[in-house]
């Protein structure tokens, strides 16, 4: 079932849960990761699952922050107890705008990477910081939390302040009121202290995953 | 204070400074036609368009006599239909090369967005914007590559050709450094064997295979029907004639069997003609291509029926029954020549002339406009090359504008 009108399928704070079977291009907000997926399912009794979606954040290896993203299946059953935040579909038309921005010719020198990377991690202890070291550089596949929301963008481009400016990006966020709204932005400035973290997902990661 | 304005004076000063409103009397397919069709014509043009919009597939020759305004009805045709591609072909020009050059003119026509367009259609269509996990498009180019032969390996028979049009299109979609090169492939530019083999290709378009293979599947693909004027289509008669009487009554200095062998005494001139109407007929393999093809008689339309039949009967269920194209009559000639100068006016900002005198044929007048039409029979190529001479004279001549009118009425 593909229900434009519904994006927000579940929302733990504002306790909306729509039941029903949903394809389409899905985001979903867990703990402090991100998983991508074109399915979900949410049933009263079997509670939220996702198959064969894409998990992408930071784990702790050897006291290291070391990001990845990585292909599996997902399932909170009891969905008051989870860390599940929020699962929205994102609607035809906002990504119909978004796969127009795929494949621009008018960025041919975009590095992409084959394995996914972390570019900053804003973290007292372990925080990483490689914005400097790509300033000016086009890098494909960003994707970033941010305060109160994610971003998922074609390429992003550290500009001379060491701040990154996101392209053809989608951005899922809270409002004042603690709605949530998606949107789809050209170009998206972000100050690097409102980002939590920002990973660029590698191509081969995601051919091979 | 200016009291009172002669405007027909004025007028004349204009034309005397901007020179005359009717310069050309040959109709091309380079320079656009802007004036529509004359009121008796209409219903010959709702015939066409009729044609052109209910059927798929057809060969629909127009027969008009030497300057009757053949390829003026392209430029009308061009202008009406806005939902058709329309290409016109001058076999005057073009015979070498059919499929190239047709494949250069279509392409002109259509314009690089909508090739663009289809190619990302096509791409998609094999797999490429697929989109991982619902968001990432991953493009895997052998991937694509080897889902479209598979697709397209039952249609087409030519294996070099495919491979050659399938790299193009997803190279031009799908790799962003062969990008540029790939779309100076698909737009029919000339490329050398360096820059072919960087995109994995063989042949550019020159290659007839590879241009009538891109034609079926732009015109195919695209989302405008696609029309294909045919102009001058006699010359293939034309070419075999002045070849055969060439063989009966010209002395040969050298045996053309020397060169052409004793078996085949077909000139070059006539393989030729033999070769663009097999090429021609070879188009109606493309599904959605309609052809109006241009002839100057009923003559050559038998002529050419009965090669078509030669070749293969069943060709002659795309053959229409032929349209005739007929002299302008008197109204439709005063009316032609009221809507130049309207036209004229409006581009020299003179209108006006129009709001004072709205009925009027100034600088000439209804006896001068009379005898044109019945010296020139109703022939539009005619009239224009009188009007051209009647307004030159009032431009150049030192002669008052009624002694220059009364040689003509």
């Amino acid at each position: 079932m593909n229900n434009t009108d519904k994006i927000i399928l579940y929302d733990s704070i504002n306790k909306i849960k729509i039941i029903g079977e949903f394809t389409g291009s899905i985001i979903s907000k867990y703990k402090d990761s991100i998983i991508f997926s074109d399915n979900i399912k949410i049933t009263e009794s079997e509670g939220i699952n996702i198959s064969q979606g894409l998990l992408v954040g930071f784990e702790d290896i050897s006291e290291n922050k070391i990001a990845y993203s990585r292909k599996s299946d997902f399932s909170w059953e009891n969905l008051e107890d989870s860390a599940l935040e929020y699962c929205v579909l994102i609607p035809n038309d906002i990504m119909e705008l978004y796969s127009e921005g795929q494949f621009s010719d008018a960025f041919p020198f975009t590095i992409t990477l084959l394995h996914t990377a972390g570019l900053y991690l804003n973290d007292f202890k372990q925080g990483i910081n490689h914005l400097d070291f790509f300033k000016g550089e086009i890098l494909k596949n960003p994707v970033a939390l941010i305060r109160n929301g994610m971003l998922v963008a074609d390429r992003v481009v550290i500009n001379d302040k060491g701040d990154p400016v996101f392209y053809d990006c989608l951005i899922v966020g809270r409002d004042q009121k603690e709605d949530l709204n998606i949107s789809f932005e050209p170009l998206a400035n972000v100050d690097d202290r409102v980002v939590e973290f920002v990973i660029i997902l590698g191509i081969e990661s995601l051919k091979t995953t | 204070m200016l009291l009172f304005e002669n405007t027909r004076q004025k007028l004349l000063y204009f034309l005397k400074i901007l020179g005359s409103p009717f310069k050309k009397f040959v109709s091309t397919g380079e320079f656009k036609e802007e004036l529509s069709l004359v009121q008796s014509r209409q219903d010959l043009l709702e015939s066409i368009i009729n044609i052109i919009e209910n059927n798929e597939n057809f060969i629909l020759p127009i027969i008009g006599e030497v300057g009757i305004g053949k390829t003026h009805l392209y430029w009308t045709l061009k202008n009406k239909l806005y939902y058709h591609n329309t290409v016109y072909i001058s076999l005057e020009n073009v015979y070498k090369k059919f499929y190239y050059n047709t494949y250069s003119e279509f392409i002109e026509n259509l314009g690089v967005e909508p090739l663009r367009y289809i190619a990302n259609q096509l791409c998609n269509s094999w797999g490429a914007l697929e989109r991982k996990f619902g968001f990432f498009h991953v493009a895997d180019i052998s991937k694509v590559r080897k889902t479209a032969c598979e697709n397209w390996s039952s249609k087409f028979d030519d294996e070099i050709a495919l491979t050659d049009v399938i790299n193009a299109i997803t190279a031009h979609q799908l790799d962003p450094y062969k990008k540029i090169d790939a779309e100076r492939w698909l737009l029919g530019e000339l490329m050398d064997v360096r820059e072919l083999s960087r995109l994995n290709l063989t042949h550019d378009l020159r290659k007839e295979v590879n241009s009538f293979l891109m034609l079926k599947i732009l015109i195919e693909n695209s989302k405008l029907g696609s029309v294909l004027f045919i102009d001058d289509f006699e010359k293939i008669l034309s070419m075999m004639k002045a070849a055969e009487e060439e063989t009966d009554e010209t002395e040969e200095v050298f045996d053309p069997s020397w060169l052409y062998g004793t078996q085949n005494r077909a000139l070059p001139e006539i393989r030729t003609a033999k070769k663009i109407l097999d090429k021609i007929l070879n188009l109606q393999k493309i599904h959605g291509i309609r052809t109006i093809i241009t002839l100057k008689s009923i003559d050559s339309f038998e002529e050419i029926k009965k090669m078509i039949e030669e070749k293969n009967r069943k060709l002659l269920f795309f053959l229409k029954e032929p349209l005739f194209l007929l002299g302008l009559d008197e109204r439709d000639m005063f009316q032609f020549y009221k809507k130049a100068m309207e036209q004229f006016l409006e581009n020299i900002n003179y209108v006006e002339f129009l709001k004072e005198n709205p009925d009027s044929y100034y600088p000439l007048n209804e006896k001068v406009l009379k005898y044109i039409f019945n010296e020139s029979n109703g022939n539009p190529r005619e009239i224009i090359k009188f009007l051209i001479k009647i307004f030159n004279e009032i431009i150049f001549s030192y002669e008052e504008l009624d002694d220059i009118l009364v040689k003509y009425e």
